[in-house]
């Protein structure tokens, strides 16, 4: 027995060293790296004329390799176009750029990582969801005002000087916003043909779209009418975005502002208003319009409808009602999605605002002149452009009518149109579209027609003095609003009761008052009525 | 017994064992102490633009959101309840396990047993969360379709807490016991047989002979294990309830614990400070229980005890 024992041992020990070995290992590959890349031999890269191509204020004497960070997964070519871009970076701006992925698995986590843990990250994506404004408010951004002039004039010119403006935090430019413009506003997705067959109303608004889940109810028992995966995202928010012209969808705190009205801040939980939204909740919810463990589903709602388990969705944009159209008329050609934009009902639609795409330099890069410099290449330069929206012509893609057409299917091909979930990135000129697109286009000219602006995201919320209160809250509205989201409480009353008392005692009131400050400090600087 | 002030012969003596010592202490300073100066955390706003010992230094105040939902006393009951059932159940399942396993005759029999209860071991906490809501969501679960088909009425097992308290326990018994009792069934095969044929022929039943001599035997790798899981009694199993749990509200009261409160309360909040000071409080209050445990033990039986 002892003699198993320091056999165990013995072997524990060889673990730990190997383990410590090949940490040393890794680290001498990182270091080495842009030493021992073939691009950097000397006498190429300084013979060639970088000058020409890069702006005249930039510093290219030393060779750089830049760490470049988006979100998702990494399309399968993706070191054919790095090579071909690295062919150019190199020669124009003598550096080269490893592009690197987080995957959708706990990006969130990886995200934070990237920013707090003082690894070399020169290049990395930012948007409302991500939570730019907040990130940019506590340091973790370099401002880009003096650095733009110098390292990008280009691309200075070439984004709108109210895009700029609109995504200072704190007066400050701390990310290069996308120009592309168009819109994720909801709208009602759905089963048009079920609606032919069973001679149902068009939903046009809420009543209408009641009307067609009873309808799917009683003619299609086994079917889920209404598709939800989320309570807030798939009905609580699309409905107060309906009911109560909520300013953005994603209001924290149970606040309310409506967009007529800005500068009235009132708390939506305990309202009259909440109380008609989840009464209204509870009556779908005996209905059985959506399903009763709504709580604990786990496909997400787009699947539910392309796969034939549920027929509608209360709201989704409409670039994602055309992907999860064309989904699902590929697997069955006589199914058919029906889209009613939400405009059609408020009379409103809000383009994306400029912060909902861009890349920032963290603060922990190691070059971000170069790093701005390369990104104007990305975005201005047609060449890296077309490269990394769309992969290499003829290999990847074709142009047919001015239409893109993938080479292959989306399993064969190694790098489908916008593979590189290249958002940020888009250049209106250089864009591509599938024909499949034009829907959306058409859906967009339409919104065009009355768009106003998105008056939400600009703010910046400085959250540093109800931290505990806010995490708190999230308890709270987790434990004693989301039943209630999810109609799971026959006493709709009784419940907004428990909850808000609940919600007072983490502070509730405190969290409201100061944001409503802010809030109000912000309309006041933006000029918002 | 070694005496005081020989500590430095038996450096010399032993000099090369000591040096084989030294990556495995390496290896312990790099990755578990180092990373201790990380409790500070806890103590400060953290701010990007400043190291970790510039930052403005806040007290306690990362520790506020702990209390402010006046749940720890509750959340820290689940955790313990949850993992002293855990590991209870675990461990006494695992041993009688183990017994019958190694008792089975049939060579075939006992691989094909012991592969089937390892199995589990390997299916993530997230198809499993699939597999049961597929057996007991209210419209088409496999549970209430069954209980349609026999005339009775369906019931909605998401909605009621007090159920999911066995199940959580059912389900992490059935994704663990094969593996823990394939640690005892090891420790089982390292008992000399000498031990068994004496009893045989001294009489023993086979019952006695697993009694007076398998249980015994095992004692110490029990304690060991004990005394390794409740270093993480606050923390774990994270995944599962997560899992299984996800935003039901309606469930909290029977099955949150710590770290299920702790993710829901930072998901959306960017702050290094406030999960460092969860982090601290779990780790010192393992910490503690281990202390005492250990002493108790030490008390009782020296050759038991870790340290």
């Amino acid at each position: 027995m002892s003699y198993r024992k320091n056999a165990l041992t013995l072997s524990a020990g060889a673990l730990a060293l190997v383990t410590v070995l090949s940490a040393c290992g890794n680290n001498n590959d990182d270091t080495s790296s842009p030493a021992t890349s073939p691009s950097s031999s000397p006498s190429a890269s300084a013979a060639s004329s970088s000058a020409s191509a890069a702006p005249a204020g930039l510093d290219t004497s030393k060779h750089v390799t830049l760490q470049f960070y988006m979100l998702g997964d990494a399309p399968k070519d993706l070191d054919l176009i790095q090579d071909e871009i690295n062919k150019m970076a190199e020669e124009e701006l003598n550096a080269t750029v490893k592009f690197n992925f987080t995957t959708w698995t706990d990006w969130d986590q990886k995200y934070k990582l990237l920013l707090s843990s003082g690894q070399q990250v020169d290049l990395l994506f930012t948007a409302d969801w991500t939570q730019y404004q907040a990130y940019a408010n506590s340091g973790a951004f370099l401002p880009l005002d003096d650095l733009l002039p110098t390292a990008a004039p280009k691309l200075q010119e070439f984004v709108p000087e109210d895009m700029w403006e609109a995504v200072k935090v704190k007066g400050k430019i701390y990310t290069v916003p996308a120009t592309y413009k168009e819109y994720v506003t909801n709208g009602f997705v759905y089963r048009e043909d079920l609606r032919e067959k069973y001679n149902l109303p068009v939903p046009k608004d809420l009543a209408t779209m009641e009307a067609y889940l009873e309808g799917i109810k009683q003619n299609e028992p086994g079917m889920t009418p209404l598709a939800i995966d989320n309570v807030t995202d798939n009905l609580i928010n699309p409905l107060r975005e309906l009911t109560d012209h909520s300013v953005g969808a994603k209001l924290p705190y149970g606040i309310g502002i409506k967009y007529e009205s800005p500068n009235d801040v009132y708390s939506y939980w305990g309202s009259e208003e909440q109380l008609s939204d989840l009464n209204l909740v509870r009556s779908w919810a005996e209905k059985g319009l959506f399903a009763k463990n709504v709580l604990n589903q786990k496909e997400l709602s787009g699947d539910l409808i392309t796969s034939g388990k549920a027929a509608a969705m209360l709201g989704d944009n409409p670039t994602r009602y055309n992907d999860n159209n064309m989904k699902m008329q590929s697997l069955h050609p006589d199914w058919k999605l029906g889209y009613t934009p939400y405009a059609e009902i408020l009379g409103y639609a809000t383009p994306v605002h400029p912060i909902h795409n861009g890349f920032a330099i963290p603060k922990n890069s190691a070059n971000p002149e170069r790093a701005l410099a390369f990104y104007e290449k990305l975005v201005t330069d047609k060449r890296y452009n077309l490269l990394t929206q769309y992969g290499i012509e003829g290999k990847h893609y074709t142009v047919e009518n001015g239409y893109y057409t993938m080479i292959g299917d989306s399993s064969s091909n190694g790098f489908p149109r916008e593979g590189m979930q290249g958002w940020a990135w888009r250049n209106p000129e250089y864009m591509l579209f599938d024909q499949g697109y034009d829907g959306v286009k058409a859906i967009f000219d339409e919104l065009d027609k009355v768009a106003k602006p998105d008056l939400f995201t600009g703010f910046t919320e400085d959250y540093t003095s109800y931290q505990p209160e806010r995490a708190a809250l999230e308890q709270v509205e987790k434990q004693y609003f989301y039943p209630l989201y999810a109609g799971l409480l026959s006493d709709v009353q009784a419940g907004i009761d428990t909850a808000m008392a609940k919600a007072k005692q983490a502070g509730l009131e405190k969290i409201q008052e100061s944001y409503k400050q802010q809030w109000l400090a912000y309309t006041a600087e933006a000029g918002i009525q | 017994m070694i005496k005081r002030n020989t500590f430095l012969r038996e450096i010399v003596t032993n000099r090369m064992l000591f040096l084989m010592l030294i990556p495995t202490l390496l290896f312990f300073v790099i990755n578990n102490y180092l990373p201790m100066v990380g409790i500070y955390y806890a103590f400060t706003r953290f701010d990007f633009s400043k190291s970790l010992f510039d930052s403005d230094f806040v007290g306690f105040e990362n520790f506020e959101f702990l209390w402010r939902s006046g749940i720890l006393t509750r959340l820290t009951l689940n955790t313990l309840g949850y993992n002293a059932a855990f590991i209870l159940l675990g461990n006494v399942g695992a041993i009688a396990l183990a017994v019958l396993v190694s008792e089975l005759k049939l060579k075939w029999f006992k691989k094909l047993s012991q592969s089937v209860m390892f199995l589990p071991y390997f299916i993530s906490f997230v198809i499993l969360s699939v597999i049961v809501y597929n057996i007991f969501n209210y419209e088409s679960g496999f549970l209430n379709t069954l209980l349609k088909g026999w005339g009775l009425n369906p019931v909605d097992v998401y909605s009621t807490p007090w159920v999911w308290v066995p199940l959580i326990i059912f389900f992490y018994l059935w994704k663990n016991l094969g593996y823990s009792m394939v640690i005892y069934l090891a420790a089982i095969t390292g008992i000399s047989d000498e031990y068994y044929e004496a009893a045989k022929i001294d009489g023993a039943h086979i019952f006695q002979r697993v009694r007076y001599i398998t249980i015994p035997m095992l004692k110490s790798t029990f304690v060991v294990l004990l005394l390794f899981a409740l270093g993480s009694i606050m923390k774990g199993q994270f995944d599962l309830f997560y899992q299984l749990i996800g935003n039901n509200g309606m469930l909290y009261n029977a099955t949150d614990i710590l770290d299920t409160y702790v993710y829901r309360s930072l998901k959306v909040t960017f702050d290094i400070g406030m999960a460092s000071a969860a982090g601290v409080y779990q780790s010192l209050f393992g910490f503690a229980l281990v202390m005492i445990v250990n002493t108790i033990i030490r008390k009782i039986n020296e050759d038991y005890a870790l340290f």
